[in-house]
């Protein structure tokens, strides 16, 4: 069923996709995004404290968090014609390799402004014990001249 | 990926150059390089979280759409923030830690994009103990349009 802004509704969910978090993944965000940081990289580096943090290993890019909720966000408003205005994010837990993370979404509220329409969606991801790993807000425009793909 | 090969990857070399928080002057603009976006580049990131969107690989598909041709996820600006940057910007400096963002799209970044960045830090700050960098970022393509613009927070490594 396309997603129209008319039928869409508070509580609406949105359900995005599972990712694999392993060492090679972390490699290739590396390679994808140029950040080299040895927080994911550096084995020896990440035992050593962060003040009061120790991560105790590696651990995933927060912005790979980022991309899968983009993904999510745009995989859903492509077909119905709808634009990714916005996305805001913060990390809660780290991710380590191992784990299996998941996006979702839950429609928060829409508006209607004077030249278009938006949907407030409010954004998580959890990992495989169910526990949140990054929390956000993404904002999606429904274009009066609906174009879609 | 000759903008792979082109890239230092070790980021504790030229660690030394970097500003540490104590100089990172809010307001200040940082240095940036124009970087030009390759059809490589865009599906590598793409690999790297799994988007398998035809807009991103599939030109005649793409000219369907309402952009008219191949596009960048918008997400991109997760790459460019690097590819813009010379290796002592601070934002390499080994143990920075992400501490939340927003960003907001206008158009998309395309492959033979020449995309820049205007960048600074915009506030800094000091809660629990650890060190806050706001910085804030707008890229644009060639004809200037404004691709995308963000805020983030990060804690800088002491």
């Amino acid at each position: 069923m396309t997603t129209t802004f008319e039928k869409l509704k508070a509580g609406d969910a949105i359900d995005g996709p599972a990712f694999a978090v392993s060492r090679e993944s972390i490699r290739l965000f590396c390679d994808a995004s140029l950040d080299y940081n040895p927080l994911h990289l550096d084995d020896e580096y990440m035992k050593g404290n962060f003040g009061k943090t120790n991560f105790g290993g590696i651990i995933m890019h927060g912005m790979n968090n980022f991309g899968l909720i983009s993904r999510m966000i745009t995989d859903w408003a492509y077909p119905a014609g709808a634009i990714h205005r916005r996305l805001e994010t913060r990390w809660v837990k780290p991710v380590r390799p191992g784990d299996t993370i998941q996006p979702s979404g839950i429609i928060k509220a829409k508006q209607v402004t004077e030249k278009s329409r938006w949907v407030l969606i409010d954004v998580v991801v959890k990992n495989q014990t169910g526990e949140k790993v990054a929390t956000g807000e993404a904002l999606v425009e429904f274009p009066r001249d609906l174009f879609c793909q | 990926m000759a903008e792979a090969q082109a890239f230092e990857t070790d980021f504790w070399k030229d660690a030394n150059l970097r500003k540490v928080w104590d100089e990172i002057v809010p307001g200040e603009p940082r240095k940036t390089i124009p970087y030009t976006l390759t059809k490589d580049a865009i599906e590598l990131y793409c690999k790297s979280v799994g988007e398998t969107h035809p807009i991103y690989f599939d030109e005649a598909y793409a000219r369907t759409t309402r952009y008219g041709g191949l596009i960048a996820p918008p997400s991109i600006h997760i790459l460019l923030m690097f590819s813009c940057t010379p290796a002592d910007d601070w934002m390499r400096s080994p143990g920075t830690v992400n501490a939340g963002q927003s960003w907001s799209y206008h158009v998309p970044a395309r492959p033979g994009d020449v995309i820049t960045l205007q960048a600074r830090a915009l506030d800094k700050f000091i809660k629990r103990e650890r060190l806050f960098v706001v910085h804030d970022n707008v890229f644009f393509n060639q004809k200037g349009d404004v691709i995308c613009s963000g805020r983030g927070w990060t804690i800088r490594p002491m």
